[in-house]
């Protein structure tokens, strides 16, 4: 378990420094990006494997582990874990997911997401993993709205649809241009100041969204970890 | 494995190097005394000449300031002609070094060789790269001079991304007795001469003028860590993180690469060129150091391009020191043959090695500069130390090796004797002659007297960068700001 801590602590560490190293006058140090990388690898690893022990302590006693079992609890109680252990509040590793939520909130709440069915939040999430491409969860299939119906809803205002067009096309014109790299630079940019704002105080992640969310959302944050451990390069 | 000295320094006695005893004696400190220290007057690099009579630094405002040594007897018309040198093309509002006490009268009359301001210029301007919007910084990251082949003088000085070559060339003369021109100096109509003149050389007030001959640009994707001359004086070589690149000094619009360890998918990178070197004699032979921490020997009579190496020297992990943070401490800082050629010196973070060219399977000697920083990693990860690159050098001689560590401490190994010695760079001890004594950090629980513990080291004050006159027991230490001079008590 302290063990666990202190790789969360580094890989926190390695994540600021990274973040910062961006930042840095004279642009991004490979030598370091590179270093960073592999502690955070290193970090990750002993992260995982302590976290595969607890996880497999707690199956060792079934009835208290099966009885919260359906979908919402227990993942909120590994949130919850995660969110109250470490001793600082900025040295947790905020799962991404409410970030998202909260990036997504931002940046879209242009007139075309006032326009859309009941649940914007959900919506607004398969909007996003639809344009990233990222995660193709089967279960949420229903819950996305087909190409089609979307098109058809933004054919309303007009002046929101050609933001948003506009903003795809960029995005997928950079993507052409400039390779993979500076596309998962900019995942990570938007991850990490997603973790800042989170951690500078006020706009707290708001509570994870509903059940279905939720595994998806821890997914995720091994996910944006196979990303942090890879060296970003801008060329 | 021959391993020196724990992390206190086991040289009790005096500081004992170069093969007999031998103490080393405060020379001369350059740089202002400010506790509040401008980032532009940080050192970042410190090379003396092949005659050992210039040093030059370079520093993170992008200046370079050249000392020369001065004649044993200062005669009254030397001390007149140096104190009204001037350099050219140097801001005159950046002159961190000049305004020294070491260069009143009365030290000046009782001077012994000491090191004076020869040259100052602006080598390097800060850049903006406008294709990838990013900001090239000035800071000096490597001097090296050339061998000296007439009057002048000349370097070769590098930032991140362009290598430049200087000439300081001295002026004491000049034409006089032209009438091409009229007072206000345009020429005059030719028609109007009459009479032919020949002009006179008339002697001047000394002065040093430092011009760039040659500039090296845009072969570096990376960041520059090395440059360095070759024994056929003719080329050279700069090594960024990925790439190293053979230049002829006198064609700045070509330049032939000779390794490039960039992956196709840079998802697979897994290490990066952290120096590299010339062989001092074979001029067919060079090495590069890696962030693994191993050093791969290339013979450019193989072939061109030299991505495989000739020789590939590695020394097996201990598994039993393995923690989040071995591939940063084993990553090489520096690399430096010795003047015979023989060996090669390695420096990590926590360590200095010495290699035989015949033996790659592991160094011959294994000096510990600061053991007792090993339980401390997590901190210095924290406060980003864990990244610093400390350089080394060695003796004229070959027979000692010197390395900067915290607290403006640096490290003396000597390799004959195996006995080491922790010095300091500090103004407290910087009397004229004084004698440097040896400082010890308490590694263990009970603290004796003189000695530090290593909660109370001052990590903001480093030495990384040293360097060893080429044939006399001198010692140029970069503290951050400050240049030290010692010098050994014979001297």
């Amino acid at each position: 378990m302290e063990a666990q801590k202190e790789a969360q602590r580094i890989m926190t560490m390695s994540v600021w420094k990274m973040y910062h190293s961006r930042m840095q006058r004279g642009g991004l140090r490979l030598h370091r990006s590179l270093q960073l990388s592999l502690v955070m690898r290193s970090a990750r690893e002993l992260y995982l494997s302590a976290k595969v022990e607890t996880d497999e302590a707690e199956l060792a006693f079934p009835a208290a582990a099966l009885a919260p079992a359906s979908s919402l609890p227990q993942p909120m109680t590994v949130a919850e874990a995660e969110a109250d252990s470490p001793p600082r509040a900025e040295e947790t590793i905020p799962a991404p997911e409410p970030m998202e939520t909260q990036e997504a909130r931002e940046t879209e709440s242009a007139p075309a997401c006032s326009h859309l069915p009941p649940v914007p939040q959900r919506s607004l999430k398969a909007n996003r993993k639809r344009r990233s491409s990222t995660l193709g969860q089967g279960g949420e299939a229903g819950l996305v709205p087909s190409k089609k119906a979307r098109l058809e809803e933004e054919t309303a205002p007009a002046e929101g649809k050609a933001e948003v067009e506009a903003e795809d096309l960029e995005k997928r014109q950079s993507q052409v241009e400039e390779g993979p790299f500076p596309s998962l630079a900019r995942v990570l940019q938007k991850r990490f100041s997603g973790i800042l704002s989170n951690t500078g105080g006020p706009p707290k992640p708001t509570a994870p969204p509903p059940s279905c969310e939720l595994k998806p959302g821890c997914r995720q944050a091994d996910n944006m970890i196979n990303i942090l451990v890879r060296t970003v390069v801008a060329f | 494995m021959a391993g020196a000295g724990g992390g206190g320094g086991l040289g009790g006695g005096p500081a004992a190097m170069g093969g007999s005893d031998l103490q080393w004696c405060f020379s001369q400190v350059k740089g202002a005394i400010d506790e509040d220290v401008a980032e532009a007057d940080i050192i970042s690099t410190v090379e003396f000449n092949y005659s050992g009579d210039l040093l030059a630094t370079g520093d993170k405002g992008g200046r370079v300031v050249i000392f020369q040594k001065e004649q044993e007897i200062v005669s009254p018309l030397r001390v007149a002609v140096s104190s009204t040198r001037h350099s050219c093309g140097a801001r005159s509002q950046h002159l961190p070094y000049v305004a020294m006490p070491q260069l009143s009268n009365k030290s000046r009359l009782h001077s012994r060789g000491e090191y004076n301001v020869y040259s100052t210029f602006q080598s390097h301007e800060p850049e903006f790269d406008y294709l990838k919007s990013l900001e090239i910084e000035e800071k000096i990251n490597k001097i090296r001079w050339l061998p000296q082949q007439n009057a002048a003088h000349f370097l070769l000085s590098t930032n991140d991304k362009t290598i430049k070559l200087w000439k300081i060339s001295e002026r004491d003369k000049r034409a006089e007795g032209y009438n091409l021109k009229d007072e206000d100096g345009r020429l005059r109509d030719p028609f109007r001469i009459t009479a032919l003149r020949v002009p006179i050389l008339k002697p001047m007030d000394l002065m040093v003028e430092a011009s760039p001959r040659r500039i090296f640009a845009n072969a570096h994707t990376y960041h520059i860590n090395s440059i360095s001359v070759n024994s056929d004086h003719e080329t050279y070589l700069s090594a960024d993180d990925l790439r190293i690149n053979l230049w002829h000094l006198e064609i700045t619009d070509r330049s032939f690469n000779i390794v490039d360890i960039k992956p196709v998918n840079m998802e697979e990178l897994t290490e990066v060129i952290t120096a590299a070197e010339f062989h001092p004699h074979q001029c067919n032979v060079f090495v590069y150091s890696s962030s693994k921490g191993t050093i791969r020997l290339c013979d450019m009579r193989s072939s061109a391009l030299c991505d495989r190496h000739s020789k590939f020297f590695e020394e097996p992990e201990d598994p039993s020191s393995r923690s989040f943070f071995s591939e940063i401490i084993s990553s090489i800082s520096d690399v430096k043959f010795s003047h015979s050629g023989r060996y090669m010196m390695t420096r990590d973070y926590l360590s200095v090695k010495v290699w035989d060219l015949n033996m790659e399977t592991r160094p011959v000697e294994t000096y510990q500069v600061h053991e007792y920083l090993r339980s401390k990693l997590c901190s210095l990860y924290e406060n980003d130390c864990i990244f610093d690159k400390f350089e080394c050098c060695w003796s004229g001689s070959d027979s000692a090796l010197m390395t900067g560590s915290y607290n403006n401490f640096f490290r003396m190994f000597d390799r004959s004797m195996r006995r080491d010695v922790t010095l300091e760079a500090s103004r407290e001890s910087s009397k004229p002659r004084a004698i440097l004594k040896p400082r010890k950090v308490c590694t263990g629980g009970k603290r004796k007297k003189d000695e530090i513990s290593v909660d109370s080291l001052d990590f903001n004050k480093k030495i990384l960068h040293t360097a060893w006159h080429p044939l006399d027991n001198i010692i140029a230490v970069a503290a951050t700001n400050n240049l030290y001079i010692f010098q050994d008590k014979a001297n």
